[in-house]
């Protein structure tokens, strides 16, 4: 849905936004008038709106209604509150001299204001004024005035919330002032904005048919579910001979949104792969590339979520203003918390199970266990409080489409990681080193590599990597000790899917998996689309044990 | 020459035109050799000529890309796995001696005689005399009577070997697959191990692969040069160690 | 044939732990029922309980160390067959329930009317009857066990990644237990049972009589297992352990072997959850979570893998454990489980029976050695210097 609100650089402070949202917006677009109208510079435009204004006095009401739109194609700003006050019953004329003032009650008199400067024309008795009668009809010419005027505004925000309140609630009455503004607008999108107001506003009308035709066109261009609502309310008042247009029209616009709703699934999809991405890339490194059965990994990702969790405390406690930082301190922070855990695993209890992969898976639970246990004697066991910094809340539309800004960074950050990664690996001496050693360990050592730390600052770095993503994943998640629970199979699912032992296949992998979930999600919901994923991975495995990319040849198979 | 369909006739192993790529590289290339029963075959050639990758293709573990495996004349094996392959007769021994280092020696050839396989017909297997009488003479062959209460794990990497030719022997096969057999054997080993292959090659064709010149020249029987993955010569031991093509790739080294 | 290979399955300490078994199922109940509360001799129900749900779990790691210990399957997902069986029984004891439920519905579980279902799904037919449900208890884990097995081991699905896939599994089963529309109680399973066969659940005759049976499905499957794994069938699978392209090279499809295996082991594992959901009282999904089945590893390793009689000792001393650690200091439980793993990995590969028998068998290989050597004067060397002189 387009915002509702004015753009942010329209001068109603975001103070006074906050309590007009549960106005109509109607009356939004006209405060924003009278704001400017109060604050902005006189303003003249045409014909002097003063003596239209006098005549009021003597009109009756059909000749007020054709003086309501006189006053309105001045364009004239300045005369908002006066019709304002009118339609509200607060205008008067004086019985000397038939002059027309607005009027606000001070104590038993009455204060005249002149409704064109808003200037006070000094305090009268009730009895020397008379009031100027309005009736329902009168009111809604007025109120189409103001419309229109607000559509000739200066500001470029006012005219477009205008027109977009006309697209809202169109009636056939705008139709020639949104003309009139037409023909004075030179601002592209607010000239766009306005022809299709033109358009909405001349299906209600008497207007011929053809004209009605090319304003369906408009409005189908314009697209979206606005355009599909405003179908929808028109169709039964809608000329027969136009219906197949309609239509036809409608069909076009749902081809649209279709493909909007796949974009946003696609989106969706790819936020949950990047998701599984974070928490399965450190495993890539730590299973793909060394052949650790980690299953501490998810311990990993909450201890890096938890290193978040004290770096907020201590921002909060000592320097609240470097809030918005506090994800980019955590990420180093995380890093090495987690690296050095990795570190003290590799050398503590990984070295000696080199070669035996289903004791490391053994060893690794056993060390999962303990890092769980030993967070929920320090933390206790609940949830802790992560908080997102500004940057990382809101959202905004693209298109038919919403996103949020979590998500979106989480995409990024997560990309960002995977090529970071990958240029370690691929153009580093470090990655050759490491890549040295897991291809053949005895020819690498006696190269002079050694070894037994490259196998150590290995595994630091895949339980690095996770505990930088247990920082982004503080963001969307509970951070509690059972957080790295409830991605180890996700992230063993990736890994083999992708093939193991290939960075480009865990990328592909989260990504595909992430797609594929979301696209069940809706006709066979989360759970089970889950265990659908579940059971084609298990099925896929069937077809090719080594995952999507994997290395074929002999060397391999042995 | 003979035609090709004669060849075939009396080959108990046929390989024509057989290649298997990995990734773009090609393992074999267009490899054609035939194996007549009773015949013992050395094959030589570097590393990499494809040797392994070929036993790969008869014995199932590896499906050629294209190609002909034809073996007694009418059985396709590109259509067979390992376990068919092995049921009609074709035995294979690896590289690296493996054998069952948790069971004893006679575990180890109880295993591997060639009984009925099934599930069912080995939970209710008992050894009978014939099957204990067989395994003994098998024992002696390969030398291991007096150690045949003894877990395999605990046999010298000579015994090893053997015992896997053992168990070789004891699957009864038309045709025997041995890929170095006396790789990190001693001299004496060597030895023997050539006296026990003629032996066994009586009764059966045999293909040896193996680096060992020295061996391949007292085992004294045609041999066929690989490289690149395909046949670069066969024939004498003197005519194959004579052909420049093989010095140049191979012996000249 | 039978015979000889249920009498192949007798050997020495198989024997020992078949006569301690039964011998356990005998004595227990007895004391239980026969002694007055305050003797010394006295079991309490409690306990008596609790030594019976250590015994379901001794058949789960027994039925673990078939297809780990013997034939080198790791499965993460043992979790699932147990409690699959557990659910069979569960199905059985719901319907017994009959219109003594809450709602009081004769034929339509508490949960189900809960929901508003109208009738009974076609899954739940036949579960009132004993010998059916007692019939699913082996076949709906042996069924899944087969159709997995059959797609795993037929494209050579080994090692870490069948590990993996197993754990997905029952990761799989965990969440389609949890939901309602499945029909099996949702999260809050299968529970308040009343009788079985016309039996109270919860009357001390009836628990004993559980117990008892525990015991004796125990030492059965204990003798199956022992028949399995000497018979040469048996030899095959710890070929396939330690070197299966040699098993398959010689002619043998390892595939079958596995499935066999791996179907037999979910039974029992099916068997153990039968046993173990009448004495606890529920089912739920929580019994198929992955940490579970992992649990069942560390029992198998503790006790000693590749022994028969190990995975029942470990299973029975890790859990003992657990009720002791649980029950005095909560907060260190999982350190010391933790710790357990880690230890078992580093130091005690073989378990506890497996470096016990370790240890016996060097003795005996010494003596052997010894005895080789003097053959091997006889044996081998003529043939060497025979071939020497050749040359």
């Amino acid at each position: 849905m387009r915002s509702a609100l004015p753009p942010s650089n329209s001068p109603i402070p975001a103070s006074i936004r906050g309590d007009i949202v549960t106005t109509t917006s109607f009356i939004r677009a006209v405060i924003a008038v009278l704001f400017f109208a109060f604050s902005g510079p006189a303003f003249a435009q045409g014909t002097d709106p003063r003596p239209l204004f006098n005549q009021l006095a003597d009109a009756n009401f059909n000749e007020a209604e054709k003086l309501v739109g006189e006053i309105a194609t001045t364009g004239d700003p300045r005369v908002v509150p006066a019709l304002n006050a009118f339609s509200e019953g607060d205008l008067y004329f004086r019985k000397s001299d038939k002059a027309v003032f607005a009027a606000k009650p001070v104590g038993l008199q009455l204060e005249l204001i002149d409704p064109v400067t808003g200037e006070s024309a000094g305090q009268v008795a009730k009895g020397a004024v008379t009031k100027v009668k309005v009736n329902n009809n009168l009111r809604r010419a007025i109120r189409a005035a103001l419309g229109g005027l607000t559509l000739m505004s200066p500001d470029r925000g006012a005219r477009l919330s205008a027109a977009d309140a006309i697209l809202r609630s169109p009636s056939a009455e705008t139709l020639e002032l949104v003309e009139t503004a037409l023909a004075k607008e030179t601002d592209a999108e607010v000239k766009a904005r306005m022809e299709e107001a033109r358009a909405v506003s001349l299906l209600s009308s008497d207007r011929s048919v053809e004209d009605k035709r090319a304003a369906i066109e408009t409005i189908a261009n314009l697209g979206g579910r606005e355009a599909m609502r405003i179908f929808s309310t028109i169709s039964s008042s809608i000329d027969e001979s136009l219906k197949p247009d309609v239509d036809k029209a409608i069909a076009k616009i749902q081809g649209q949104l279709q493909l909007w709703d796949l974009a946003q699934n696609v989106w969706y999809g790819m936020s949950l792969g990047s998701v599984l991405l974070l928490a399965a890339i450190g495993l890539a490194i730590t299973f793909g590339v060394m052949g650790i059965i980690n299953m501490a990994h998810g311990e990993m990702v909450m201890l890096g979520a938890y290193s978040t969790f004290m770096v907020q405390e201590v921002i909060r406690d000592n320097a609240p203003g470097l809030f918005d930082w506090s994800l980019a301190i955590a990420l180093p922070v995380a890093f090495l918390v987690t690296g050095l855990v990795g570190f003290v695993i590799e050398r503590g209890v990984i070295r000696f199970l080199y070669g035996r992969p289903l004791e490391t898976l053994l060893a690794t639970w056993g060390v999962s266990l303990i890092l769980q246990q030993a967070i929920r004697t320090i933390f206790g066991p609940t949830n802790q409080e992560v908080g997102n910094p500004s940057w990382m809340s809101g959202s905004f539309p693209l298109g038919g489409m919403t996103i949020t800004y979590n998500r979106m960074w989480i995409i990024v950050f997560s990309l960002t990681i995977f090529f970071a990664l990958l240029f370690v690996m691929k153009k580093t001496a470090y990655g050759l080193n490491m890549r040295a050693v897991t291809q053949n360990r005895r020819m690498a050592s006696s190269m002079g590599i050694r070894t037994p730390w490259v196998d150590a600052l290995t595994f630091a770095l895949g339980s690095g990597i996770a505990g930088i993503a247990g920082v982004a994943l503080s963001q969307i998640d509970n951070v509690s000790p059972n957080l790295g629970q409830s991605y180890i199979i996700d992230s063993f699912m990736v890994v083999v899917f992708g093939g193991v032992g290939n960075l480009w296949g865990t990328l592909v992998g989260a990504l595909s998996l992430g797609i594929l979930n979301k696209f069940l999600e809706p006709s066979v919901g989360a759970v089970l689309g889950k265990i659908l994923v579940l059971v084609l991975i298990i099925l896929f495995i069937q077809k090719r044990p080594r995952g999507l990319f994997a290395l074929k040849g002999r060397a391999v198979e042995a | 020459m003979n035609t090709i369909a004669e060849t075939r006739a009396k080959s108990l192993l046929y390989l024509e035109d057989v290649s298997v790529s990995f990734d773009g590289f090609k393992a074999i290339n267009s490899l054609s050799l035939v194996v007549e029963p009773g015949e013992l075959r050395a094959i030589i050639g570097p590393n990499g000529a494809g040797k392994t990758t070929m036993m790969d293709i008869i014995t199932g573990k590896t499906r050629p890309d294209t190609g002909k495996v034809i073996f007694e004349e009418m059985i396709d094996l590109t259509k067979k796995d390992e376990a068919d392959i092995a049921q009609l007769g074709i035995g294979r021994k690896f590289q690296k001696p493996t054998v069952f280092e948790s069971h004893t020696v006679w575990d180890n050839l109880e295993l591997a005689l060639n009984r009925s396989r099934g599930v069912f017909a080995t939970l209710f297997y008992t050894l009978t005399a014939e099957d204990k009488a067989r395994i003994e003479e098998i024992l002696t062959t390969i030398r291991l009577t007096h150690r045949k209460d003894e877990y395999a794990a605990n046999l010298s990497h000579g015994q090893k070997q053997w015992l896997e030719i053992g168990m070789l022997l004891a699957q009864e096969p038309k045709l025997l697959l041995v890929d170095e057999p006396v790789a990190g054997m001693t001299d004496a080993e060597t030895a023997e191990t050539a006296v026990l292959l003629r032996e066994i090659a009586k009764t059966r064709s045999v293909v040896v692969v193996e680096h060992d010149m020295g061996f391949v020249r007292d085992l004294g029987v045609k041999v066929t040069c690989l490289a690149e993955g395909s046949v670069l010569a066969e024939g004498s031991i003197d005519f194959v160690s004579s052909d420049p093509k093989v010095i140049e790739n191979y012996l000249g080294r | 044939m039978i015979t000889g290979f249920i009498l192949r399955a007798l050997e020495g300490k198989i024997v020992v732990a078949v006569g301690i078994l039964l011998a356990v199922a005998i004595i227990v109940p007895a004391l239980n029922l026969l002694t007055p509360p305050d003797s010394a001799l006295h079991i309490p129900t409690y306990a008596m309980a609790l030594m019976g749900k250590y015994l379901c779990y001794a058949l789960l790691a027994l039925a673990l160390d078939l297809v780990w210990g013997y034939c080198g399957i790791l499965s993460l997902g043992h979790g699932a067959f147990f409690a699959l069986g557990g659910y069979a029984m569960g199905m059985y004891l719901m319907r017994q329930i009959g219109s003594r439920g809450v709602y009081g519905n004769p034929d339509l579980p508490d949960f189900m009317v809960f929901l508003n279902w109208k009738e009974l799904p076609w899954f739940w037919y036949g579960f009132d009857m004993f010998p059916f449900a007692m019939a699913m208890v082996l076949i709906v884990p042996g069924l899944l066990a087969f159709v997995f097995g059959w797609f795993a081991f037929r494209s050579r699905v080994n090692g870490v990644y069948l590990s993996i896939i197993t754990q997905a599994m029952t990761y799989a089963l965990m969440l389609a237990f949890f939901r309602n529309d499945m029909g099996f109680g949702g999260n809050n399973g299968l529970t308040d049972f009343k009788d079985i066969l016309g039996f109270q659940v919860q009357a001390g005759g009836t628990r004993a009589v559980l117990f008892a049976m525990s015991a004796i499905m125990l030492a059965l499957c204990l003798i199956v297992a022992s028949a399995i794994t000497r018979s040469k069938f048996g030899k095959v699978l710890v070929g396939v352990r330690d070197a299966e392209s040699r098993v398959r090279f010689l002619g043998f499809r390892v595939e079958n072997i596995k499935l066999f295996t791996f179907v037999v082991s979910a039974m029992f594992a099916g068997i153990a959850g039968a046993l173990f959901v009448p004495q606890v009282g529920i089912i739920n999904p929580g019994e198929f979570a992955p940490a579970n089945s992992i649990e069942v590893v560390v029992w198998t390793a503790v006790g000693g893998r590749g022994t028969l009689i190990g995975p029942i000792i470990g299973a029975i001393l890790v859990n003992a454990g657990k009720s002791y650690f649980t029950g005095a200091f909560p907060e260190f439980w999982l350190f010391a489980l933790g710790g357990l793993f880690i230890a078992v990995t580093l130091f005690l590969p073989k378990g506890i029976v497996g470096t016990i028998q370790h240890g016996w068998n060097a003795r005996k290989a010494l003596k052997a050695a010894a005895d080789a050597e003097k053959g091997r004067d006889a044996g081998a060397l003529p043939a060497a210097q025979q071939a020497q002189a050749a040359e």
